[in-house]
């Protein structure tokens, strides 16, 4: 026969346990009503004006919605089929694809080129701010700057005609094989100075000894910098070029202004193709499915990215 | 054996200083040259401004300006023609409301996730969160459209409507980090003294968060002056124009203006962001620190 007094004395242990956890059960209930009321302006914007946008856009880009019609009638994949038989589509994906590499390789390259040259050197912090100075103007005003820089009669063919000693007026942004990289150049002359700070930052994070052990053992500066510094700074290399990937795939202001005057200019990005198709030809739907593309390309970046981010942690652990 | 040690980093610091002074002229010397090809875009615009259009007709792009005046005329120009005055004060009023009500909005929602205990806190996170990984493509045309039939197209409502709602995602990210740092020990005792949640968030974890809050509103103003495809897509009437709708408009239809006025513009733009910049650069280096 077991103890009376301690099977009370659980049962009533019990019985105060199953109270706790029920008063605990509703003060959760309680905290989440308060915490869901302090949450509540925050959900009503995002789902209305930006989570449903996105389901209306999918939705849409599967039906026949043109300006004033089709919006309850459903073709399926056509408009999807469609883009892929387009040759202005297929020219916008490719030079997006060109941004997206461009604006990969160029800034983080040039911008860890900068990066390791101003280290140490006299009058560092006043270099790094003329560097980074583009960064503070909006794209819109870089467009403008650069659309004249680049005029027939603008500021490059001016130099160019100082260095070769003859006239020189090419329409840079009226040529289809020199648009693209002539706005390219003018995103890389802009976003250096932030890829070049966001690696000094992680440059600075490097710690001293593993690089001094280097230069003990005699390693020459380029050894120290792809063997000690480079690995180190991987995560930082990876957070740097997703940014860069994801303001190539979606760049607009620049090449909207500065491209105003190029003859095919819907064919300069995706983002440039899906605002002509929509806003100035109407075609709701068709834009939409090209909006979807562009969709999917970025969260297939991010998905990458979460990857990379992943394993670059491991890495450094 | 502290001295020799001592002596050893001094040997490494001076040996590293002496190679540092070897290359230190070229490396100064490449520096001084990027910074020069840099720079030029900049020297271009500041001597434009001050050019007359006929002056900046007849010489060269280099040249430096005969005098000052010239600017008062391209700036009246671009005042009238490009209505830019309307341009600025949209702009002003999107940013402020747009990026302080984000924020504080932003801060709510932190606070809910962060300071009261229920479960599913990731679940509505991850809700909000969800607001920024879309590209900005997919809004334009549901946007466009319901705006369109709730009357709201085209109007300073609709554009602080967005913007408010844009702002919001990333600033939770931030502040949720921030607020689940900040000690609770400061809550359970206001709550002991009968402090209710509101007055909790108000009083306690608020004024705690300035700082990042501060570095968020700056970004996030910023981001909406910035803001060309918004203004182009939902307001784009010359009385709602933002700045830099108005600057491109501008540009596309009077390209026979004279570059000099455009670019006049196009300081006049840039002129409150590069202030802000300039005299809250701790604050906007915070701001980036915390996005990275």
């Amino acid at each position: 026969m077991s103890n009376p007094s301690e099977s009370d004395a659980r049962l009533l242990e019990r019985i105060g346990a199953g109270r706790v956890a029920a008063r605990e059960r509703r003060a959760r209930r309680r905290n989440f009503a308060t915490a869901f009321l302090f949450m509540a302006p925050a959900l009503v914007l995002v789902c209305g004006m930006l989570l449903y946008p996105v389901a209306f856009n999918v939705w849409m880009s599967f039906t026949d919605w043109r300006k004033f019609k089709g919006l309850d009638t459903f073709v399926g994949l056509r408009n999807y089929e469609r883009l892929f038989g387009q040759i202005y589509f297929a020219e916008a994906a490719f030079n997006t694809m060109i941004w997206v590499v461009a604006s990969l390789v160029f800034p983080v390259l040039l911008g860890l080129g900068i990066a390791i040259l101003l280290r140490g050197v006299r009058f560092e912090t006043t270099f790094k701010n003329l560097i980074f100075l583009p960064r503070v103007l909006a794209p819109t005003a870089v467009g403008v700057i650069w659309f004249y820089v680049y005029a027939p009669a603008g500021l490059l063919n001016y130099l160019l005609s100082l260095l070769t000693g003859e006239p020189v007026s090419i329409g840079w942004l009226y040529q289809a094989n020199t648009v693209t990289p002539a706005i390219i150049a003018t995103h890389v002359w802009q976003t250096v100075g932030i890829v070049m700070v966001l690696l000094l930052l992680g440059l600075s994070a490097v710690p001293r000894d593993p690089v001094e052990a280097a230069q003990m053992d005699g390693a020459k500066p380029w050894q120290t910098y792809f063997h000690v510094i480079l690995p180190i700074l991987t995560p930082t290399l990876v957070v740097v070029a997703i940014i860069s990937v994801l303001a190539g795939f979606t760049a607009f202001d620049l090449l909207w202004v500065m491209g105003a005057g190029y003859p095919g200019q819907r064919t300069l990005s995706l983002v440039v193709f899906m605002y002509f198709e929509a806003f100035q030809k109407g075609g709701w739907a068709f834009g939409g499915a090209v909006a979807v593309v562009i969709g999917v390309l970025v969260l297939l970046v991010t998905w990458v990215q979460a990857l990379l981010q992943a394993r670059a942690e491991r890495m450094v652990r | 054996m502290q001295a020799t040690i001592d002596r050893h980093d001094y040997d490494a610091i001076a040996r590293a200083e002496a190679a540092r002074r070897k290359g230190g002229w070229i490396v100064l010397g490449v520096a001084i040259l990027v910074s020069l090809v840099w720079l030029a875009p900049f020297y271009y615009l500041l001597v434009s401004v001050f050019k007359s259009s006929t002056e900046y007709a007849s010489g060269s792009p280099l040249a430096l300006p005969q005098g000052f005046s010239p600017i008062v005329d391209n700036a009246i120009r671009v005042w009238t023609d490009a209505k830019f005055g309307w341009g600025l004060a949209n702009s002003a009023i999107y940013g402020l409301i747009g990026a302080s009500v984000a924020v504080f909005i932003a801060a709510m929602a932190a606070f809910g996730l962060t300071r009261l205990d229920f479960s599913g806190r990731t679940f509505w996170f991850m809700l909000i969160f969800s607001g920024t990984v879309f590209p900005f493509q997919m809004y334009l045309i549901p946007l466009f459209f319901t705006y369109q039939q709730f009357g709201i197209l085209n109007t300073r409502f609709g554009m602080i409507l967005f913007y408010c709602a844009i702002c919001v995602p990333f600033p939770v990210l931030v502040l949720r980090n921030f607020m689940a740092g900040l000690n609770r020990e400061m809550d359970e005792a206001a709550r002991m003294d009968g402090a209710s949640d509101w007055r909790v968030f108000f009083s306690i974890v608020l004024p705690n968060a300035r700082g990042p809050m501060l570095a968020l509103f700056l970004l996030q103003f910023t981001w909406i002056w910035n803001d060309l495809l918004f203004s182009t897509v939902l307001g784009n009437t010359p009385e709602i124009r933002s700045v830099m709708n108005a600057l491109q408009v501008f540009q596309g239809a009077y390209t026979s203006a004279g570059p000099n006025i455009a670019l006049t513009g196009a300081l006049m733009a840039s002129i409150p962001t590069v202030l802000l910049f300039l005299f809250l650069r701790r604050h906007f280096m915070a701001g980036l620190s915390v996005s990275a």
